[in-house]
């Protein structure tokens, strides 16, 4: 025995779990008028969680518990302010539209929290065991959130579709870490990574690469990449609009940096299993989510597909790199720039979808029209957010794709080249259905009869997010350094 | 290993029966079309898994199979289905169309991860039965190296109790609400 627990390091975790603790207590002594002091407590507790974040980042240094199963590093913070200021905007972006729902208030804030904690726990996991609880702590909550408006069918076959398909891809996921088990006989990333030289020779060769593409589906799923991705745009729609963006935003991250710390760290000497199969799912998310985008009529779906296309954007640098045998490092820290970008320009896109489908009533692309002539604020946030997506300097998405495709060309080779120009193929396609959104808004005059409250201001807690979205695209787009440094950072793992 | 020696040895008998009888029971629950007889196959599948385990000398792991899901979770299962209107006999609904590209996939993922486990472990041996029966070590490696793990899973119980309690519930109108809350 004998494991020494450094509390300063589990500290953001603990204080989100007196937070979730004491939202549940309030919500239980709270009359039904006063219920959205739980969403006070939980934005206070994301808050104070945060601080810990900045004392160990000032501290520096890395800090292993349990034999180096839970790591507290530079990269494990990144991911973990990553996934804290995302879930604060989240949350931001809830209160009011979870009270005007008048859906169980308390129970919403308690579900988000909970599986805010299963990231902070992923993010630090060097472990399959920790990390495949970490995963399935985030996830699940969502699978009951994405149904939480009971009364709305759409909203039922969102969770519906997403539990079953979920549940069927975890399994296949923890039937091939239990294969990868069974072959090192190791759970710390460490031991597998030492261990998978003797079980990628020989027989054992079939199994591994099994193993390892069965993980694949699980966290391809998780991050809906293509072909894992046939949930998603029904999930996103029919789930209430600030679960869609968590959905988008957290739970993608956390499939996608747990994908990338199970296989840099641990399945390295398996990169021939799952370089290609990561190479086809990029290239493969990205057609297919923007051709579908394409056609989209409804905002929620389009997000949706764009976002499937986001996924394999974000691929792009790792299965460059790791399909061309170059040095991961390059990659791991494009990725995650490329991941808290895109984290913060998603979560503004969807909160002006919020802030618009009361004003405008519709979720129709075309019933946005005009949107900018009534009310211009909204109409530019919406410009800034959707062009950022689509990658316009000065706007923070221009300096994602930057790092993608330059450590693209870092990697050089023939299928990385092939891998290049299917993103910039892609790049283009994306930029004509995110600027249709924009046209719409403020090309076309709006329709003659108002299906929503036109001069509706949106709540406080909403502006406030739309507002530290763009200043924060705004400004990571002018300053891209601000950016990079957590790059940087995500370095400290691959040197280590 | 040949043919006589492997008949020679009692333990190859139980394992081939208890394999037989988890095989048989795992395609019958998904094959009957009464949910009760479905929960009482899932029974008998996870006592042979339990049997499989007690061979393997992990009788904690065989015996939390029984207690934890025989036990409670089937039990729970079967007085949620006799409680509820649930339709008790057989239910055509339980069947549909798409059976065979279901067995198809089904076959094939079976016969893929049978013969990859089969290249990969056949002939190992089996190391470590005997050293598994010390409980104690069990116990101290979840409060140990796998406390964060451990704890991490009672909140996603959590979760998962109280999402589905909420999602389960009848919603009262707000009237209702206030007059539950006023009493």
């Amino acid at each position: 025995m004998g494991f020494e627990i450094d509390y300063l390091a589990i500290a953001p975790e603990l204080i989100l779990v007196a937070t979730i603790v004491m939202v549940l207590v309030l919500d239980f002594v709270l009359p039904r008028r006063a219920k959205y002091f739980t969403a006070i407590a939980s934005v206070l507790g994301v808050t104070f969680a945060a601080l810990p974040l900045l004392i160990l980042a000032v501290d520096g240094g890395s800090r292993e518990m349990f034999d180096g199963s839970y790591t507290v590093d530079t990269f494990a913070l990144v991911l973990k302010g990553l996934f804290i200021v995302a879930g604060y905007l989240v949350l931001l972006m809830s209160v009011s539209y979870i009270e005007g729902d008048r859906y169980y208030q308390g129970e919403y804030y308690f579900l988000i929290l909970c599986s805010i904690l299963g990231s902070l726990v992923m993010a630090s996991s060097r472990d399959l065991i920790v990390l495949f609880i970490g995963l399935e702590l985030t996830t699940a909550p969502l699978f009951m959130l994405a149904g939480w408006r009971k009364g709305d069918m759409k909203s039922n076959e969102a969770s519906l579709k997403y539990y079953i398909l979920g549940v069927l891809s975890t399994a296949l996921m923890l039937f091939g870490m239990s294969l990868v088990f069974g072959l090192t006989g190791e759970v710390s990333f460490d031991g597998i990574r030492e261990g998978i030289g003797d079980a990628a020779a020989g027989d054992a060769s079939t199994a591994l690469g099994l193993a390892v593409l069965l993980i694949i589906v699980g966290f391809g799923f998780k991050v809906s990449a293509v072909p894992f991705h046939f949930w998603a745009p029904d999930t996103y729609e029919g789930a209430p609009t600030p679960v869609t963006a968590y959905l988008s935003v957290n739970s993608k991250a956390a499939g996608f940096v747990g994908m990338l710390i199970l296989m840099y760290l641990a399945l390295p000497g398996a990169s021939n299993y799952w370089a290609p199969a990561l190479w086809i799912m990029a290239a493969a998310s990205m057609t297919i989510g923007n051709l579908a985008a394409l056609r989209q009529q409804n905002i929620v779906r389009l997000l949706a597909y764009s976002s499937i296309a986001q996924a394999g954007f974000m691929l792009v640098p790792f299965a460059a790199a790791a399909v061309s045998g170059t040095d991961l490092s390059e990659a791991f820290s494009a990725t995650v720039v490329y991941l808290v970008i895109y984290s913060i320009m998603n979560l503004g896109a969807f909160a002006v979808v919020i802030a618009g489908a009361r004003k405008t009533g519709t979720g129709d692309i075309d019933g946005w029209a005009g949107l900018g002539s009534y009310d211009a604020r909204l109409g530019v946030l919406a410009a800034v957010f959707f062009f950022s997506l689509a990658g316009i300097p000065p706007l923070a998405g221009w300096f994602a794709k930057f790092v993608m495709f330059r450590s693209v060309m870092i990697a050089g080779g023939v299928s990385t080249v092939a891998l290049a120009v299917i993103a910039a193929v892609n790049s283009v396609i994306a930029f004509y259905y995110y600027a249709r959104v924009v046209k719409s808004i403020w090309l076309d005059g709006a329709p003659a009869t108002a299906l929503g409250d036109r001069a509706d201001t949106p709540a406080g807690s909403l502006r406030l997010a739309l507002i530290i979205a763009g200043v924060l695209t705004v400004l990571v787009g002018i300053y891209p350094t601000l950016a990079s440094v957590f790059g940087d950072a995500s370095r400290v793992l691959a040197a280590g | 290993m040949n043919l006589g020696d492997w008949i020679s040895q009692p333990v190859n008998w139980v394992f081939t029966l208890l394999a037989l009888a988890s095989a048989y029971s795992g395609v019958r629950v998904v094959t009957s079309q009464n949910v009760i007889r479905a929960a009482l196959f899932l029974v008998g599948a996870l006592a042979s898994s339990a049997g499989l385990f007690l061979l393997l000398s992990a009788e904690f792991v065989a015996l939390t199979l029984v207690l934890v899901y025989i036990g409670a979770v089937i039990v729970l299962f079967l007085f949620g289905i006799m409680i509820t209107r649930a339709p008790l006999g057989r239910d055509v609904a339980l069947d549909h169309k798409r059976r065979a590209p279901a067995a198809i996939t089904s076959i094939i993922l079976f016969a893929v991860l049978s013969w990859a486990s089969i290249r990969a472990f056949a002939g190992r041996e089996v190391t470590g039965v005997g050293d598994a029966t010390d409980t104690r070590l069990l116990g101290e490696a979840l409060l140990g190296r796998f406390v964060v793990p451990f704890e991490v899973v009672s909140f996603l119980l959590l979760a998962a109790l109280i999402g589905g309690i909420t999602l389960a519930r009848k919603d009262l109108s707000p009237a209702e609400e206030e007059a539950r809350e006023a009493t």
